[in-house]
């Protein structure tokens, strides 16, 4: 009845909905047929059987009154001929009533008497001296040769005989078949016009719903500023979307303040770290060589070191709150991982350490490319300063249905017990490290900002494996950069 | 060259000044936009730093009324903001680069220098980059010490070029970062030194003077004397 392709509205709530719907009407509705077919039929077989108790009556009496002479088999044949012509339920295009009526007489010692009806008689002889006949009590009875079983009556007679009188159930099998044709006809028509109509106004109404969530959906990865379409009405579907509204608004508010906040703080360390650095570096310059310039030198470090931690640690803020913004362009994994590569390279192999990269060629994606960027070398930084001498890294871009995964595996010692259970939290590292502490928690912000997931854990033939998703790049979209401007400088 | 200086920050200001000077630079300073629009108007200057964060007004909407004004000369932008957003829209609305603080003077000047340079009429493109005894052809992508062809491979070429371009001038590691590999990162390790210690291997080895010095904490310099 319906198409087995893989459509989108087969997955939709209004299509189950409307199956459902039409499943428990069509169910309800062939079930109330089922009783009313049962009612009809008993009354059609009671109706027959009142018949023929009473015809048979009628015949014992004929027969029994009439002289058993030569004209007994034509009288009482006339009798039976005639009581066939008035077969209840008979349809008016029958031409011949005789093969649905027969009459038997049988002796005492069951031979045939008199036959009236269709054929010689014989197989209804067999197959009423197959079956016991009560008398007063119409029985079914299947006769050779015969589709459709009789329905027969029998009496017994003062001189010992037996009347019989078979009416064949033909008749009231066509009038219920042609019932439960009709009733089908117009089950299907109702059917199919009750799906209709049920699944026309659930889509409707549904397709509000999705309007708002494709309009929520894109709130949460571009901008905040956008809220989901409302309509006049004052339904459920439109109480949410101004429910949604109203929750954006809160939403839009908290992350306003949020990045005000972050802002501010960048600020106003920014600028004492400026000045700080510009001083140190003009000392540096009267200084020149020496001891003197060794703790100033030392003094720069820190102080570039502070601030990447400051950007990273912001950075891990916004994204736990969902509030990273992202100047989104394409890029390719591919090529920035060779890029990576070819940087990092000299380093490993200064340490004893060999890299690899597994890659079927360029993977694009929409991302923040400086977010990635340091994402990748934050992974990288993780491998040189943890991996112990002669380990091998690999590299793996892996392309899933609508994601890709950047795999990083090491035959090092893998993550401690201790620190497993927190890898993603600020401030957690394990007790030989030298970084601060928020490398995954950084890895984990972006890809999150991205739609993506970061998770880690330790091979089962040692060493960690850091496995980051990432949504690809939609065909022909691209994404534009974000408009949110809070802020003070 | 005249340089205008709008900087609200009296300590960043004192230094930069100071730097600048020694850089060579004629210094005027602003604290504030209004300040800077007079300044502006009455002196010509060859180019422009602008701090974002100024108490009077947007340093935006500031760089916004010196174009008006007629102010053609290149802009830097200085900014402690982060995100990358407000990079794009200042370099949008008239502002030629853009450096977030806190910054390392030597980048402070080597994008001063490309500003001039990309304001200047373009001359045309050298094929061949010499410094004292070291000489690149660019076509080739080859490089001679003394005569003696250097083994390097293209991304040390590329290194190599960009260090004989900022030759006598300090670059630092965010630089190379930025303009060899393409990436404005900070990594915490030692990834940047560790190329140039292998390509110093290559052009300063055998007892030659050594061309690639390291300023600890600041960058490195091809000394060019």
């Amino acid at each position: 009845m319906f198409l087995k392709t893989a459509n989108p509205t087969m997955h939709s709530a209004a299509w189950r909905i409307s199956l459902w719907a039409t499943l428990a009407f069509a169910c309800g509705t062939m079930l109330v047929f089922v009783f009313l077919h049962s009612f009809v039929a008993n009354d059609i077989q009671r109706r027959s059987d009142a018949w023929l108790s009473g015809e048979v009556e009628v015949l014992g009496d004929v027969a029994e009154r009439t002289p058993k002479d030569a004209l007994y088999g034509r009288v009482v044949g006339e009798v039976a001929e005639l009581a066939g012509k008035e077969v209840p339920n008979k349809l008016l295009s029958e031409s011949s009533p005789n093969d649905s009526v027969f009459f038997l007489q049988t002796g005492d010692d069951g031979s045939m008497k008199l036959w009236v009806g269709a054929g010689d008689g014989k197989p209804n002889l067999k197959a009423i001296q197959a079956i016991r006949i009560v008398p007063d009590h119409p029985t079914d009875l299947r006769v050779e040769g015969f589709g459709v079983p009789f329905r027969v009556a029998s009496i017994r007679i003062d001189d010992g005989t037996y009347i019989y009188l078979g009416l064949s159930e033909r008749d009231e099998l066509r009038v219920l078949r042609s019932l439960r044709l009709r009733f089908f006809l117009i089950w299907l028509l109702l059917v199919l016009f009750g799906f209709g109509i049920v699944f026309y106004t659930t889509r409707r109404m549904l397709s509000h719903v999705r309007g708002i969530t494709e309009a929520a959906s894109k709130i949460g990865h571009s901008d905040l500023n956008a809220r989901v379409p409302t309509t006049e009405r004052s339904d459920e579907v439109g109480h949410l979307a101004r429910t949604l509204n109203r929750m954006l608004d809160r939403i839009e508010s908290s992350i306003h303040q949020l990045h005000t906040i972050t802002d501010s703080l960048a600020h106003d360390l920014r600028s004492p770290l400026t000045a700080i650095r510009g001083k140190l570096e003009m000392s540096l310059s009267v200084v020149t060589q020496g001891e003197q310039a060794e703790p100033i030198v030392a003094a720069i470090e820190e102080l570039d070191r502070l601030t990447e931690f400051l950007n990273q640690s912001l950075d891990v803020a916004e994204s736990k709150a969902d509030a990273l913004r992202l100047t989104r362009s394409e890029v390719d994994l591919d090529e920035l991982l060779r890029i990576m590569i070819d940087l990092y390279e000299p380093s490993m192999s200064e340490k004893g350490l060999h890299i690899q990269l597994q890659s079927k060629g360029p993977v694009h994606i929409e991302a923040d490319a400086a977010l990635i960027h340091r994402m990748i070398a934050n992974v990288f930084d993780n491998e040189l300063k943890h991996l112990p001498p002669d380990c091998t890294v690999t590299m793996q871009l892996k392309v899933e249905g609508e994601s890709v995964s950047l795999v990083c595996e090491d035959d090092g010692p893998g993550f401690s017990n201790e620190v497993m259970p927190h890898l993603f939290e600020r401030r957690v590292k394990g007790r030989e490290s030298n970084g601060h502490g928020l490398g995954l928690a950084f890895i984990d912000a972006v890809a999150r900002a991205h739609g993506g997931a970061v998770s880690a854990s330790n091979r089962e033939s040692g060493g960690a494996r850091i496995e980051v998703t990432l949504p690809l790049a939609v065909n022909g979209h691209k994404a534009s950069s974000t408009t949110m401007l809070h802020g003070v400088s | 060259m005249r340089l205008l200086l709008v900087e609200d920050e009296i300590d960043i200001q004192h230094f930069l000044r100071s730097s600048l000077e020694e850089a060579g630079y004629q210094v005027e300073a602003a604290a504030d936009g209004k300040t800077a629009e007079r300044l502006a108007i009455d002196g010509q200057f060859d180019i422009l730093i602008v701090d974002l964060g100024l108490p009077d007004q947007d340093g935006i909407s500031l760089i916004l009324k010196l174009r008006q004004l007629g102010v053609r000369a290149p802009v830097l932008i200085l900014s402690a903001r982060r995100s990358v957003d407000d990079r794009v829209r200042g370099l949008e609305q008239g502002g030629d680069d853009y450096l977030t603080k806190p910054f390392a003077l030597a980048e402070l000047l080597a994008r001063l220098r490309n500003l001039l340079r990309r304001n200047s009429p373009p001359g045309t493109e050298a094929t061949r980059l010499r410094v004292l005894d070291l000489e690149l052809d660019l076509l080739r992508r080859e490089a001679t010490r003394s005569g003696q062809v250097l083994q390097l491979t293209p991304q040390e070429f590329v290194l190599l070029e960009y260090l004989c371009r900022n030759a006598g001038r300090v670059v630092t590691r965010s630089m190379i970062l930025d303009k060899v590999w393409g990436m404005r990162i900070q990594p915490d390790t030692n990834v940047v030194d560790v190329h140039i210690y292998r390509l110093r291997g290559k052009v300063d080895g055998s007892g030659q003077q050594p061309l690639i010095r390291t300023l600890r904490g600041v960058g490195y310099v091809l000394k060019d004397r």
